[in-house]
């Protein structure tokens, strides 16, 4: 059904008339990606794919051919989730005149709303001849309530014939682009070769690390391993592109997702009079759904596809060759891919970031009690704990992160616990909660009946393991009063007063306080 | 496919025919606005005035205005031309619609243009429009029928549009004028959906203490028009008459918030009233749903300091450290080691150099509206490597209205280079509790009757440990 259009409906016809000459800037040749967390997110969370609410710092070079003169520079390729009032261009000879981002976009609405009072043509076809006839027409109404055009005939609404019928444009109105557009004006002196960066925030990125550790034989050290998984939710892939991952908490006043969002296009609504027997408007086809949110899944985004080979540590484990290197950003700690990489659309990427072998651990039962509190076979909490000191086999930043940990039983790796990481620091205890236990149980009882408004109280700890048990006990106090010396003697640890005990394999400890009510304790 | 392709062949343009002449100011012939000044406020409020060239027949004639701003003020609007009085001011907003269009036939007499599925063939007739209740019922004739209820295709042309239908809302004022000719004619108004705020980058250098401070004001348009060539200016403010808020109830005091002293000097800019002016240096054309930047400010190797804030609001126990805030002060004086400018309110986003040279982003805060040589505290982020923990030692009642409280503090730094920390404890003063510090092991600086600070140096990779003893009275 190949037909071809006469000349005077060429795209000229309206197109805009621009004042300056446009110089258009279609890719980057190089580009790097410096990725953030998504401030909001726990601590250990987990990012998802398809909703990524971080952002991205991407920094780009391109070289423009600049007229002398005053110019507009469009930047094409760029990420769609740009935020366009963090963009900083420089390298431009004659500076930054002003920078506009255009979102008014073509759409089926905004071109009958753009050619209002212009001469188009309307087109019908005949269902009985298929003979198709065209004839001029104006529009006079704008698109809120469907299409009233003024014909040779007279005045005639569109879509309420029941005739296929439809509006040919004869150019697209001024200033209507397909994106949100970012361009700069700018003033050279003379015509130039420009090589100029353009800096821009970016959302539809997210990074998280994993931490795997993997617990030796000698059941005293482990093997810890952080993955940095980077993900671009953004349908532009950033190819060879200088890649790292910004950990620590930076502040973010401003709505990142509102600064980047698309404009939503109005859907064209065509209603007429009622027809037949009382029917508004003839649904010629169903109206267009909503625009879907930028973060939408598009097709093929199922498909994420995980690059970066998983690669295993401790004995039967490859060595991993790439590992991410770590320097100082201010107060944030700033994760370098050593090698150019790709971060591409729709996808997720996983290089190593720390490795670090034989770190000796202890395992320690955990549990946190008010004042009072009483229980049967209580769980506690299993922790592995660890040192971040150089002299304790560790010592460097530990970003925040998911961790799962692992022991050997036989010649398998079978998982032992999960649980999320803090930030820590170099000096700093690291306690990872890994889940609870069921063989060491706590029972706390108020053993004796109480006297002049005195409680006693029995903790007993229970370890069904062959092997002794650590097991700590932490008294959340707010006022001192009332607490007998057993308690008031206790050292402290994280702050609380705590009771810090090694059960014997298959034995059990107690330990006795008592409290007298706050009225009778003045 | 080939019949149907030979089918397709015969295309008829009418091309010939050529649409009767609009009146003098149509909104369907291109741009209506005349030489535009646009004042645009700080609350998405903006003023414009418009001074277009209309030729005035002498006597009563009624001017439209098209191409005002889509969403306009109406109540706002005030018009002055030489040689004439205002009759009165409409705005119609009746839309043009086939529905609209079909209503106000009631009564009138419209051509059917009828289609046979079959053959193709064209039938016309005259019919007169009864009613438009939920149906179209029309009288052909004798005969009585309703628009097409047989779903068989027919045209309904229409004679004329109604002349109170409008294909966009539209001002309109009627006026008498003395004598007839073409003069300038001053339409301003007040609208909706253009706004601006400041948009700062501001690179800071950590080793030489400085920052370089770029400003970008940001103006929004969302009004559905395009304002051709105007001449911009920006208000730093917005008037209204919001009110302060009176505090009813002893509000709880926040951290030390971004503006840390009010300053005292006076910027060299226009200034209307109480705020600043920011004119654009050239004409500009604002865009329907565009979002322009244009420089206002480029100050490089201002002096700025990092500091660490940690603030404890209550005499609690914290179970883990916790991170103190890096704030970046810097002062906005003219004199001497300062920006030296007034800062209109707006987003500050820092960055840093990394290890290549390359500018990474640190974080961001806000600001108001910062009068020259104030003094301002932005915080950017949590330090990964300064951390604070704060641990209830003892508290114990020592008479019935009197709670003693001992308090640790445990600072530490895992940077490798030594850092200032602020540590402020909250809550000395809450409603009836009054409390003092009875001892403690540094100087403390009381900052008002809720607060105290300590201002702890400490060493790389170093820590420190403060006491102090608090005694409320209840």
């Amino acid at each position: 059904m190949m037909r071809r259009w006469p000349l005077l409906l060429t795209m000229l016809a309206a197109s805009p008339a621009a004042a300056q000459p446009a110089v258009t800037s279609l890719a980057p040749e190089k580009v790097s990606v410096s990725v953030f967390r998504d401030p909001d997110r726990d601590e250990g969370g987990e990012i998802s794919p398809d909703w990524l609410e971080g952002f991205a710092l991407i920094s780009e070079t391109r070289t423009i051919d600049l007229p002398a003169g005053e110019a507009t520079v469009r930047f094409e390729g760029v990420a769609e989730g740009m935020i366009a009032v963090s963009a900083i261009v420089t390298g431009l000879p004659g500076g930054v005149v002003q920078k506009n981002r255009d979102a008014a976009l073509l759409s089926p609405a905004s071109l009958l709303d753009g050619s209002l009072g212009n001469r188009v043509h309307i087109r019908r076809t005949s269902h009985a001849t298929g003979r198709i006839t065209e004839e001029e027409a104006i529009i006079r109404s704008g698109p809120a309530g469907a299409v009233v055009l003024q014909t040779a005939a007279g005045y005639e609404s569109l879509r309420c014939t029941g005739i296929p019928e439809t509006i040919v444009y004869g150019g697209v109105p001024p200033g209507l682009t397909a994106k949100p557009t970012l361009s700069v004006t700018t003033r050279s002196p003379a015509a130039t070769r420009a090589t100029v960066t353009l800096t821009y925030l970016s959302t539809g990125f997210d990074w998280a690390s994993h931490y795997v550790a993997r617990v030796r034989e000698d059941g005293r050290t482990l093997d810890l391993f952080a993955w940095l998984t980077v993900a671009n939710s953004n349908g532009e892939s950033f190819a060879d592109a200088g890649l790292a991952a910004i950990a620590g908490t930076l502040n973010q006043v401003s709505d990142f997702e509102e600064l980047a969002d698309r404009p939503r296009t109005p859907p064209l609504h065509l209603r007429c009079f009622p027809i037949g027997s009382g029917r508004y408007g003839v649904p010629l086809s169903p109206p267009p759904p909503p625009a879907p949110p930028s973060f939408a899944m598009e097709d093929g985004m199922e498909n994420i596809v995980v690059t970066g080979s998983r690669m295993q540590r401790a004995e039967m484990m490859s060595p991993v060759a790439v590992v991410a290197s770590q320097e100082d950003l201010g107060d944030l700690k700033l994760y370098r891919v050593p090698i150019p990489v790709t971060v591409a659309a729709n996808a997720q990427k996983q290089v190593a970031l720390l490795v670090k072998d034989r770190v000796p651990f202890r395992t320690i039962y955990r549990m946190r009690l008010d004042l009072g509190d009483e229980g049967k076979a209580m769980m506690p909490e299993m922790l592995l704990r660890m040192h971040n000191k150089q002299a304790d086999g560790l010592g460097l930043p530990l970003p925040s992160g998911q961790a799962v940990a692992f022991e050997r039983v036989g010649d398998r790796q079978l998982l032992v616990g999960e649980g999320a990481m803090r930030d820590h620091a170099v000096g700093e205890k690291v306690d990872l909660v890994i889940g609870e236990s069921s063989q060491v149980r706590i029972d706390v009882e108020n053993h004796v009946p109480p006297k002049n408004g005195r409680r006693d109280y029995r903790v007993t700890v229970t370890n069904a393991n062959a092997r002794a048990a650590d097991v700590e006990i932490g008294f959340l106090i707010d006022d001192h009063d009332g607490l007998d010396s057993r308690i008031r003697k206790l050292p402290r640890r994280d702050g609380l007063l705590s009771w810090s005990v090694r059960v014997p394999a298959n034995g059990s400890k107690t330990f006795d306080y008592s409290v007298k009510a706050a009225d009778q304790a003045r | 496919m080939r019949a149907l392709s030979r089918l397709c062949l015969p295309l008829i343009v009418a091309a010939a025919w050529i649409p009767a002449a609009a009146a003098a100011q149509d909104p369907t012939k291109g741009n209506a606005q005349g030489d535009l000044a646009v004042t645009i406020y700080n609350g998405g409020q903006s003023l414009v005035q418009d001074i277009r060239q209309i030729a005035f027949p002498a006597g009563r004639t009624r001017q439209e205005f098209p191409d005002v701003s889509a969403q306009i003020r109406p109540q706002t609007v005030s018009f002055a031309a030489a040689n004439t009085a205002i009759v009165e001011q409409n705005f119609d907003y009746d839309l043009l619609s086939p529905n609209a269009l079909m209503q106000k036939a009631v009564g009138e007499t419209v051509t059917l243009l009828r289609t046979n599925p079959a053959t193709g063939a064209e039938t016309r007739e005259r019919a007169k429009v009864l009613a438009v209740n939920g149906g179209v019922v029309l009288q052909i004739g004798p005969r009585i029928e309703i628009l097409r209820d047989d779903g068989m295709p027919v045209r309904v042309i229409f004679d004329k549009i109604p002349p109170n239908l409008r294909a966009k809302p539209t001002l309109s004022i009627t006026l008498d004028s003395d004598r007839a000719g073409t003069r300038p004619a001053t339409l301003s108004y007040l609208t909706n959906g253009l706004g601006w705020a400041a948009d700062y980058v501001s690179l800071y250098d950590e080793k030489a203490g400085t920052i370089d401070v770029q400003g970008w004001v940001t103006l929004t348009n969302n009004t559905g028009t395009t304002f051709d060539n105007a001449r911009t200016l920006l208000v730093a403010g917005s008037p209204s008459g919001g009110g302060a808020a009176s505090p009813r109830y002893r509000p709880r005091p926040q951290p030390p918030g971004n503006l840390r002293r009010a300053g005292t000097e006076t910027a060299p800019r226009e200034q209307l009233g109480d705020y600043y002016l920011y004119p654009l240096a050239e004409r500009t054309t604002i865009a329907n749903a565009q979002t322009k930047q244009v420089s206002f400010l480029d100050v490089s190797g201002v002096p700025a300091q990092k500091i660490y804030e940690f603030t404890v609001r209550s005499f609690d126990t914290m179970t883990e450290p916790a991170s103190a805030a890096s704030v970046i002060k810097f002062n906005t004086s003219a004199k001497g080691g300062g920006l030296g400018d007034a800062l209109p309110a707006g987003t500050v986003r820092f960055y840093q150099r990394d290890l290549r040279g390359d500018p990474q982003f640190i974080g961001e805060n806000q600001i108001g509206h910062t009068p020259m040589g104030s003094e301002l505290g932005l915080a950017t982020g949590q330090a990964f490597d300064v951390k604070v923990q704060a641990t209830v030692v003892e508290r114990e009642r020592v008479s019935p209205r009197v709670t003693r409280s001992s308090m640790r503090y445990t600072l530490t730094n895992a940077r490798a280079q030594p850092v200032t920390l602020d540590l402020l404890q909250r809550g000395l003063d809450w409603y009836w509790d009054e409390t003092r510090i009875v001892a403690e092991s540094h100087k403390s600086e009381r900052l008002d009757s809720d607060g105290t600070r300590w201002r702890v140096e400490l060493p790389a990779n170093g820590e420190a440990t403060i006491t102090a003893t608090f005694e409320t009275r209840h």
